[in-house]
């Protein structure tokens, strides 16, 4: 692309974790050695992302595009590229992940494997947030994957073996049948225009015709869907997030989840406009249905991590009906809420695993009285819970009021439905709160309040939530093309349902 | 002045709020204390040094742009103006005096810097919903009160009943944000900005039915904040916080929000005939319904709650009568005398060693006089002795419904009168039961603290003299808030003074029948013989079953449904049926590779049996 060979800076923070990985695992004797240099490695991808978005905060279009032939003969190429939507993911992946590294100290069995799970991992997360080409893309979206399965089913708590096994499965099928519909894209849009491309701008340029293109765009609907998750097809992901160990839930409920509304935002809607438009109000229905279920199922759970788990689910709903939703306000109110949805959520994950860890339980019955035993963790825990449940001032609540206007610009009936989640969250929160703030604690014993280990994870988590909601116009202005391009690639929808 | 430099009104109790939750309990209790307080004071002084702007069309300020996406933008814009300006400082000033108040209460109380960090973020949110010249900031205040409020009536959280009460609150006001999150989404839709001002100045171009429905809908929002029917379930129950925040933010401030809001929106309001009644009619019955409450309670906090949803009833009725400014009349009498006998209230329960039922109290006067005169002084207020700062604002608010030329407002006057005279006889009740005779239950003789005495004093002499805002023409004077809210679409009450000097006789005579009747009943007779009557009363009518009833066995038999119905025997059931369904696929297929002889020999004849045939067909087919 760029006549002028510059560094390939994307190439570097990809590649990164993965060459952090290979020293974790030579140096499997000590564990201490292993730890630095996975948090130097998330660190350095960190100030790398910060860097490249102070460097392009102002730019347009593709800021940076990295471009090289990888696999010629089939039309498959190396190309990475950085745009407003990619830059808030992949710094987000970056802050994460170095919270999970952090928070990887309690980690005492295999450790330098886990590390190098966890580093891995974080490239295919780049990888997914940065690939402009189909075969690239799926390559991360699998390399994501398996360490999951590895984590869950080696480090997580009772049930991980069902759990990991669970959430792989059911992830892979919707993987597998991407691979076919990238692959049936890719024969199809041959076929049709006479260049054989897995590369996504180009095949943005001619979108496919015919029926072909629904079953292919419901290839990759599937998959994404099942990751995003909507509900009724959530259910591995509750299992997943519970047995988790920590780091893990906060990769899950941060990132893994966020990778399923990002591939319908760059390749599932852009790629198949005459089916995204035709199928897009449809969405709402289970959307909405998914928002207000999961909110009752988070209701009736007994246990932290369970309840945590529902709560993402139904935010989920909330962004996916912003999507269905499709305009302006609605779409960047969507993508805010997904963005600070990782924040909040992966907080409450942490905050959840640090209390559990002190009472050794995360039954909300054996909780309790968590205020006066560690203030400065219940404060946080508190801000996080408030969060969630969209208190004005915090970051959950403009995503979910920009959702809101936008919604109600198109269907109003909706946005009044959608409204009430005011009250559903605050119900499964407020009774989350009451479980483990407040009450007289559980036993005698004298915990510890926050370290400051935990504190560099939680806090910098705080202040973005408290930033979000006071002053969100930088996490704004980067999404304000992208959406733009969608909404013009696409088009705008007509009528549709109610 | 600048108007930009308004923020600085918010800003203080924000930064000390803030400054206290960080750093409250690594400094000296008095520094926190100070702290607090200070924050408060200089919103106060700070309001007065603005105070001459608010003449005329008073000060705008943008401060910066909030949420700018696609065509919505939402500016953060502050306003202080005839209406506000009044409420902006009767916020400060009684704030000042409940910190001052509560620095004096909380003195045993190891978590101050908690109590003083949530008490200074609360008066920041208020002041929001006071000066926010923007529908979606005052939601920014709206919600942030009422987390301060969740919060502060969980105070003592260690005790699950506290946090339970903070819990219902938090909930049932959120049920009434719905309906406002509602209203400000279709009126952005309908005006294309939520600027208060705009959206009053655009509202005579709406549909009447849409009016009439956006005034419904800000109606049930309010109901939810102030506690009115059929959201006012939760108040009584928010008495389980300390008494300082039961007198800030369950009695002088934020309760009174939903009044501000109505006020605030009132060009647009009145507009709707069917709005109006609606507001007039939710409340005249709540103000007769928590009065009747109030005659049977015996936790001298719940009689005072009660009786604030009562009055808050009553402003209720003077907006939907029409009368913003007998509304804000009484919002602002009722704020001092409420503060004042709530916190007086707090120094009786000291002072009977933390006893809360006025049947164990008994005797204060002769041990108190100085309370019992500070209480005397909120409870003529409260009762409607003439010319007291309460009954001139009653009185206002009965002269506009009695006023209205429409019958069904004479209706409401008559609730509105039987709802005085069950107030003077609750509150001389209660004035008889806790002061008269000798204690009939624990006694702590510990002197109070001067700070839990002397913020009283002021607030009764403006509770008394509270008439002086609004001196009526009857008795020569000029009334000040009317001419100064006059504004828009206010209703003038045209009355004889011949009429109206009968009123005010009715409104004496009220009192003292009330005074006579509680004389008669409660100057003896002190016993706690309950009948069914009284403890249905007490119990709110019932209500609270009503709610378990209609809303709470729905919501779990829903989420029972969802959870065990739908998440576990229909998805999860269903994949796992895929997943056994693969299973037994597999099971069914192992024989291919089991490798026994025989079974390989069966299969390779019946191949080749099967080619052969094939190869027939295939023979035959083409000759």
């Amino acid at each position: 692309m760029n006549a002028l060979p510059t560094f390939p800076w994307l190439t570097l923070i990809t590649l990164l974790p993965l060459a952090g990985a290979l020293p974790c695992l030579l140096l499997r004797k000590s564990a201490r050695d292993c730890r630095g240099v996975a948090l130097a490695t998330s660190v350095a991808v960190l100030g790398l992302t910060l860097w490249l978005g102070w460097e392009h905060c102002s730019g347009s279009g593709w800021y940076v595009i990295e471009d090289a032939a990888w696999v010629e003969h089939f039309g498959i190429r190396w190309t990475l590229g950085l745009d407003g939507l990619a830059l808030t993911l992949i710094v987000l992946t970056a802050l994460l992940s170095c919270g999970a590294h952090l928070l990887a100290w309690r980690i005492t069995e295999r450790v330098p494997f886990f590390l190098a799970l966890l580093l891995i991992m974080e490239s295919g997360f780049l990888g997914v947030f940065l690939a402009l080409d189909l075969v690239l893309f799926y390559i991360c979206w699998e390399v994501m994957l398996v360490p999951l399965f590895f984590l869950v089913g080696i480090w997580g708590r009772e049930g991980r073996g069902r759990a990991a096994l669970k959430a792989f499965l059911v992830t892979l099928c919707g993987s597998l049948l991407m691979l076919v519909g990238i692959i049936a894209l890719y024969l199809l849009h041959g076929a049709q225009t006479g260049t054989y491309t897995f590369a996504l701008r180009e095949l943005l340029q001619h979108p496919l015709t015919g029926p072909a293109q629904y079953w292919v765009c419901g290839a990759f609907l599937a998959a994404f869907l099942i990751k995003a998750p909507l509900v009724p097809l959530h259910s591995w992901l509750i299992d997943a997030h519970t047995a988790a160990p920590v780091c893990g839930a906060v990769d899950l409920a941060g990132l893994l989840l966020k990778t399923g509304i990002y591939g319908l935002l760059r390749f599932g809607f852009p790629l198949f406009p005459d089916a995204t438009r035709l199928w897009l109000p449809w969405l709402m229905i289970p959307a909405l249905f998914g928002l207000f279920h999961a909110a009752w199922v988070a209701y009736r759970q007994t246990d932290l991590k369970r309840l945590a788990a529902y709560s993402s689910v139904s935010h989920l709903g909330l962004v996916v009906l912003g999507l269905a939703v499709w305009n302006a306000t609605a779409l960047e109110g969507a993508i805010l809420l997904m963005l600070i949805h990782g924040v909040s959520a992966a907080a409450l994950f942490a905050a959840s695993g640090m209390i559990a860890a002190r009472a050794g339980t995360t039954q909300l019955n054996e909780l309790g009285g968590v205020w006066g035993r560690a203030p400065f963790l219940g404060g946080l825990f508190l801000l996080f819970g408030m969060a969630s449940a969209g208190v004005p001032g915090l970051g959950n609540f403009v995503g979910e009021i920009l959702i809101l206007f936008g919604t109600f610009s198109a269907h109003p009936l909706i946005a009044a439905v959608a409204a009430t989640t005011m009250v559903t969250t605050a119900v499964y929160m407020t009774g989350l709160l009451k479980a483990v703030l407040w009450g007289p604690p559980a036993d005698d014993a004298v915990w510890a309040d926050l370290t400051w280990r935990e504190g560099w994870v939680l806090v910098p988590l705080a202040l973005l939530i408290v930033w979000v909601g006071v002053y969100p116009e930088p996490f704004l202005a980067p999404l304000r093309e992208p959406v733009q391009f969608l909404l013009t690639t696409v088009g705008t929808l007509s009528g549709g349902a109610p | 002045m600048k108007p930009e430099l308004l923020f600085l009104i918010l800003f203080f109790p924000l930064l000390c709020g803030i400054l206290n939750a960080l750093f409250g309990m690594r400094v000296p209790r008095l520094v926190a204390e100070t702290l607090a307080v200070c924050g408060v004071a200089s919103a106060a002084l700070l309001t007065l040094l603005f105070w001459p702007q608010a003449a005329g069309d008073g000060l705008h300020a943008t401060l910066f742009t909030w949420l700018d996406s696609g065509p919505l933008t939402i500016p953060v814009e502050l306003s202080f103006d005839a209406i506000s300006a009044p409420m902006a400082l009767m916020v400060s000033g009684v704030s000042t005096l409940i910190h001052l108040y509560a620095i004096g209460y909380m003195k045993a109380d190891e978590s101050y810097a908690r109590f003083f960090a949530l008490l200074n973020l609360f008066v920041f949110a208020m002041l929001l919903i006071v000066l926010a010249d923007n529908l979606l900031l005052l939601f920014l205040g709206w919600e942030g009160v009422g987390f301060c409020s969740y919060g502060l009536i969980g105070f003592w959280y260690r005790t699950p009943e506290n946090a339970a009460a903070g819990r219902k609150a938090f909930l049932v006001t959120r049920i009434g944000d719905v309906f406002l999150a509602v209203a400000l989404l279709w009126l952005y839709q309908l005006c294309g900005t939520l600027s208060l001002t705009a959206i009053n100045a655009q509202a005579a171009s709406l549909a009447p039915a849409t009016l009439t429905a956006l005034a419904l809908l800000l109606l049930l929002g309010a109901c939810g904040k102030s506690a009115q029917l059929p959201l006012m379930s939760w108040l009584p129950d928010a008495m389980a916080g300390p008494t300082p925040v039961s007198a800030l933010i369950h009695a002088a401030t934020m309760v009174t929000a939903g009044v501000y809001l109505l006020c605030r929106l009132f060009p647009l309001i009145s507009l709707s005939p069917t709005g109006m009644l609606a507001i007039a009619v939710v409340g005249a019955a709540t103000a007769l319904y928590a009065a009747t409450c109030a005659l049977a309670q015996r936790e001298i906090k719940r009689v005072l709650a009660y009786s604030t949803m009562s009055q808050i009833g009553y402003m209720f009725l003077a907006v939907g009568a029409g009368s913003v400014s007998g509304a804000m009349f009484h919002l602002f009498t009722h704020a001092f005398f409420k503060a004042l006998l709530f916190m007086a209230a707090g120094c009786i329960i000291h002072l009977a060693a933390e006893e809360n039922d006025i049947f164990r109290m008994g005797g204060v006067a002769r041990r108190a006089p100085l309370i019992f005169i500070l209480f005397l002084a909120g409870a003529l207020c409260l009762a409607g002795f003439p010319l007291s700062g309460g009954f001139l604002s009653k009185d206002a608010i009965l002269a506009a419904t009695f006023a209205r030329p429409e019958p069904v407002y004479q209706l409401l006057w008559g609730g509105a009168t039987l709802t005085a005279l069950l107030t003077a006889f609750y509150t001389f009740r209660l004035l008889y039961l806790v002061f008269a005779g000798s204690a009939r239950g624990p006694v702590d003789n510990h002197r109070l603290p001067a700070l839990m005495v002397w913020p009283l004093l002021p607030l009764a002499l403006f509770g008394l003299g509270g008439g002086l805002l609004n001196w009526p023409a009857l008795l020569g004077g000029s009334p000040w808030l009317q001419q100064r809210l006059a504004a828009s679409g206010e209703f003038v009450v045209h009355l004889s003074h011949a009429v109206e000097s009968r009123l005010w006789a009715g409104g004496t005579a009220l009192f003292v029948v009330g005074l006579l009747a509680a004389h008669l009943r409660y100057r003896r007779k002190t016993a706690r013989t309950e009948t069914r009557v009284a403890r249905w009363l007490r119990g709110g009518w019932g209500c609270d079953r009503c709610f378990e009833l209609l809303l709470l066995r729905p919501y779990r038999g829903m989420a029972l449904f969802c959870s065990e119905g739908l998440d576990r025997l229909l998805f999860d059931e269903t994949l796992d049926g895929l997943a056994q369904i693969v299973r037994n696929c597999g099971d069914k297929l192992r024989w291919l590779g089991n490798g026994r002889l025989t079974d390989h020999l069966h299969g390779f004849a019946w191949g080749v049996l099967i080619l052969l045939g094939c190869g027939l067909l295939l023979l035959i087919g083409s000759h």
